[in-house]
């Protein structure tokens, strides 16, 4: 194949995960969490495209397309979410839904 | 004969048990003619066990009577065994004998006490352990009755248990003789160890071979039971505390019976003395010790049943003098001879107490013997008894006994010495007692009671004395019911002619029925016997002379040497010695204990291993933080080990 | 020279699908942040081109820059400026640090074993045809290998379509809450 090998779509895969990681979790926006968690989406989407182009088979692309539904749901009900919250006039601040403290 | 053994020494239990088990449903006089009955048909099973032996030559007379094997460990076997020869029935009828005059004496004395039922099946209970002592086939019984004596003692002693000035002198006692159990178990161990028996025959012939260190060591541990248990010096100052008991309590266990079993033992075990002479000699000094000691004492006390009580020492005294030196019989006699005459005057005294609704402080009697005359006698043959006069009982025991220190060399001589001030010190302080307290004008309290009629103690005496007589509204009048003063008149008649069953040279029956079992080391010559006698009889009489100079005819002050009354009054401090030496150090390591090991250790443990648990739980809670952020990190950082641990297993 | 260019297209999408990332987790302005986003989304759909999924790359700029990002912008227009507050920071430190380990170890870790586990069966490509990622070709797929998963993905689409419908109503309570006027903002938990 001409360009590159798969190594290094893999490694920028790679790297763009972890820098997602790295914005879930130091962003106390919940918005902003949400925008990493589809850079996150989208690095796992690029390795599955890349491996489907190493085996030359489709799996992979099928895999990303469900994986690009299921992220676009997702981002569909934590808006909403963030919607409600923002209505109640709450502090928009991944730190302060402590709830669950035990 | 042996079923004589056997039935007198379990009567009084089943009196003791029975008195326990019926409980309410008897009245409290049953309980009284139970448990007296109980001992009197122990000294009737002691009467055919003497009349069994006296039938035998005198090498026979030794049967052992085993009902079961109780123990069995290897070779070594104990069993429930009695023995029944001369000494062993001797004392059988001592205890029974006496002790059921005594518990006859009770039943008028306690009469009206709420708790008199539990009283008589103490006192049938202490009979039992006694003669299981005495009749025990080996030392390990011997050991069960010591400690089932001390036992009854202590319960008796603390009868009255809301005082606390009589449980604090149970304890006292108990304690004091737990240290002379130990020191005979300890002796126990090593005739064990020694010999593998605790059989008495076995025993003494197993000890011939054990080296000079461990004799001495057993001898000495037998002889600390003894000192305890008959309370000689260092081991004595429970007994005059021990009068916190009611007075029939006094006469039988701390005057007749338990005290006395001490020299029981040494003469029991006198072969094992005999290997370990310096032992012996060591209780003989110590008897000396302790008779002129107590006899010092004595010269101050103010409460009635005290005299008494250390004048109980000091007789003691003579008898561990007598067979420290080796002269069994004389000793035993002189046991004997004091059962009778001490058990007299504690119960003579018991009447004055009685009829005075509980008064035992001297200062506040004085003419008792307008109002009891019959009493004036008995406490009169009592007290000549005691000094040693002619020709009363204790006359020919004392006197057999000082004669045998004279005659056995220098230091028995040195003793002798001390004996021979002891009878000067016994004449003062008796007299001065009986002198105090009969003679002269009646004092006020005598007057209150001088009807003879028992009401119930008046405003003032009843904070004093509640608790120490029992009163009822008896309807005998004179000087008590005829309970109290039958075994009196018994005692009394037996004070004067007890003494006749051994006159020196002339007869000796008694000497000649211990001579197979103890024979003496010392026999006095007649010379000797003269002029012992003379010395005792004439000191004595010096003594009595002096005691009638100062309280009889009160026609002279006393001596004021202040500081010897202050260390007299005080008993010479043992108490504060006690104290100082053994009683604060317990104290202050059990604080120690308590507060280094019991409170962090133990107390702290249960309650560490509580907290321990809570704190857990608060920092495990604290992983739960609520922080979305932290949860999401721990996702990723799981994700991260999940990663290396897969790529590890390929 | 076709090779030369493909690398030299595939280095630019690479740096910028990385630096726009970088700029999406830094920026404070939340519009800017979802902005960068765009930018990454379009630079991955360069390199989903590149390789060979090109079915992929329209529908990652059609569904996801188009309309994923669309709605995105709606809602931080909505919340205005509190969108991008607060920043990152606040919290237990060990929260930050750990975040930076936990995120270096998965990279590196990855990276690890793409090299060393997996290396020489990343260098073998299989052969394609000119038809690979044509939206035929996955059309074909999803309809006859795959169909459960496309089945199971429209129900997803439906309960996330119904689930944003009660998400975004209004109840009558909070109508009253804001006639009244409730002021000041509230917390939740005791934070």
């Amino acid at each position: 194949m001409a360009g590159p090998e798969i190594t290094w779509y893999l490694i920028v895969s790679a790297i763009l995960f972890s820098i997602g990681t790295l914005g879930v979790l130091l962003r106390r926006s919940p918005l902003i969490v949400l925008l990493s968690l589809e850079i996150m989406l989208n690095a796992s989407n690029l390795a599955l495209i890349s491996f489907a182009r190493l085996h030359g088979g489709h799996d992979g692309q099928i895999f990303a397309l469900a994986v690009m539904a299921v992220a676009a749901s997702e981002v569909v009900v934590g808006l909403g979410l963030i919607v409600a919250v923002s209505r109640r006039r709450l502090t928009l601040d991944v730190d302060s839904f402590r709830v669950l403290r035990g | 004969m042996i079923q004589g053994a056997w039935l007198c020494l379990f009567a009084p239990l089943a009196g003791a048990f029975a008195i326990t088990v019926m409980g309410d449903s008897i009245t409290r006089r049953t309980a009284g003619w139970i448990s007296t009955l109980s001992v009197f048909v122990a000294f009737a099973g002691a009467v055919v066990s003497f009349v069994g032996l006296l039938g035998e030559s005198p090498g026979e007379r030794e049967h052992l009577s085993t009902a079961w094997t109780w123990l069995s460990t290897g070779s070594f076997k104990i069993g429930m065994t009695l023995l029944v020869d001369p000494l062993s029935v001797l004392m059988m009828l001592i205890v029974t004998g006496v002790g059921g005059l005594i518990v006859l004496y009770s039943i008028g004395y306690m009469d009206g006490d709420p708790e008199e039922r539990r009283y008589f099946a103490y006192m049938s209970f202490f009979v039992f352990s006694m003669l299981m002592l005495v009749q025990a086939g080996n030392f390990l019984l011997l050991l069960v009755g010591w400690g089932l004596v001390g036992l009854a003692s202590y319960l008796l002693i603390g009868f009255w248990h809301e005082r606390a000035e009589a449980v604090a002198a149970a304890k006292k006692a108990f304690i004091m003789n737990a240290a002379g159990d130990a020191t005979m178990a300890l002796a126990f161990f090593v005739l064990i160890w020694q010999t593998g028996t605790l059989e008495f025959a076995e025993a003494f012939v197993g000890a011939e071979g054990m080296s000079s260190t461990l004799l001495n060591l057993v001898a000495l541990g037998l002889l600390g039971g003894a000192v305890a248990k008959s309370a000689q010096i260092p081991l004595h100052t429970w007994l005059p505390d021990a009068m916190e008991g009611p007075t029939p309590v006094s006469a039988l266990i701390h005057a007749a019976t338990m005290v006395t079993a001490g020299v029981y033992l040494i003469v029991r075990a006198h072969p094992l003395f005999e290997l370990a002479p310096s032992i012996q000699d060591l209780a003989a000094g110590l008897g000396a010790l302790t008779l002129l000691v107590a006899g010092f004492i004595a010269l101050v006390q103010t409460d009635i049943k005290r005299v008494i009580a250390y004048s109980t020492m000091s007789q003691i005294g003579y008898m561990f003098l007598g067979v420290g030196l080796g002269a069994y019989g004389n000793g035993m006699f002189h046991l004997m001879t004091h059962a009778f005459f001490k058990a007299l005057l504690f119960m003579a005294a018991g009447l004055v107490i009685h009829h005075l609704a509980g008064e035992q402080d001297i200062r506040r009697m004085g003419g008792v013997r307008r109002v009891m005359p019959k009493t004036f006698v008995a406490f009169l043959v009592g007290s000549l008894a005691l000094v040693g006069i002619p020709p009363l009982s204790g006359f020919f025991s004392k006197d057999a006994i000082l004669a045998s220190a004279l005659a056995s060399g220098g230091y028995g001589q040195l003793l002798f010495a001390a004996g021979l001030l002891g009878t000067l010190l016994t004449g003062l302080y008796t007299f001065r007692l009986f002198f105090v307290v009969f003679l002269g004008r009646p004092s006020e309290l005598v007057l209150q009671h001088a009807q003879g009629s028992h009401g119930r103690p008046e405003e003032e005496d009843a904070s004093r004395t509640h608790g120490k007589t029992a009163h009822g509204e008896t309807a005998s009048h004179g000087e008590g019911p005829w309970t109290m003063t039958v075994p009196v008149a018994v005692l009394t008649v037996l004070a004067v002619i007890g003494g006749w069953l051994q006159i020196p040279d002339v007869w000796h029956p008694f000497g000649d029925w211990l001579h197979d079992v103890a024979e003496p080391l010392v026999e006095p010559s007649v010379t000797q016997d003269l002029v012992a006698s003379a010395l005792a009889v004439g000191l004595g009489l010096v003594g009595v002379g002096v005691a009638w100079l100062f309280y009889g005819a009160r026609s002279r002050e006393l001596p004021r040497v202040a500081g010897v009354r202050h260390a007299l009054e005080h008993k010479l401090y043992f108490d504060e010695l006690y104290d100082l030496v053994f009683y604060r150090p317990a104290v202050w390591m059990a604080g120690v204990w308590r507060r280094t090991i019991e409170e962090p250790l133990i107390g702290g443990s249960i309650t560490g291993v509580s907290l321990g648990a809570r704190r857990a739980g608060g920092v495990l809670g604290e992983t739960q933080t609520g922080y979305l952020r932290s949860y999401a990190l721990a996702i990723a950082a799981a994700a991260a080990v999940l990663v290396v641990v897969f790529l590890a297993v390929q | 020279m076709g090779n030369f260019l493909v690398w030299a297209v595939w280095l630019v999408a690479a740096f910028a699908c990385l630096g726009s990332g970088i700029a999406v987790v830094s920026f404070t302005n939340a519009f800017y942040s979802a902005l960068a986003l765009i930018g990454n989304l379009g630079s991955l759909a360069v390199l989903f081109l590149l390789a060979s999924a090109e079915f992929l790359a329209a529908a990652q700029v059609l569904v996801y820059a188009g309309a994923v990002m669309v709605m995105f912008l709606f809602v931080i227009a909505y919340l205005g400026d509190t969108a991008g507050l607060p920043f990152r920071g606040g919290g237990p430190s060990w929260v930050s640090v750990g975040a930076v380990v936990a995120a270096t170890a998965i990279l590196v870790e990855v990276v690890v074993a793409i090299g060393l586990k997996a290396g020489n069966a990343l260098s073998s490509v299989d052969e394609i045809e000119s038809s690979f990622g044509s939206p035929g070709e996955i059309g074909r797929v999803f309809l006859t290998d795959h169909l459960l998963a496309f089945e199971i993905t429209s129900i997803v689409l439906l309960i996330a379509a119904v689930g944003g419908v009660i998400l975004g109503t209004r109840t009558r309570a909070e109508d009253e809450l804001d006639a009244q006027g409730a002021a000041g903002q509230e917390t939740y938990g005791r934070a």
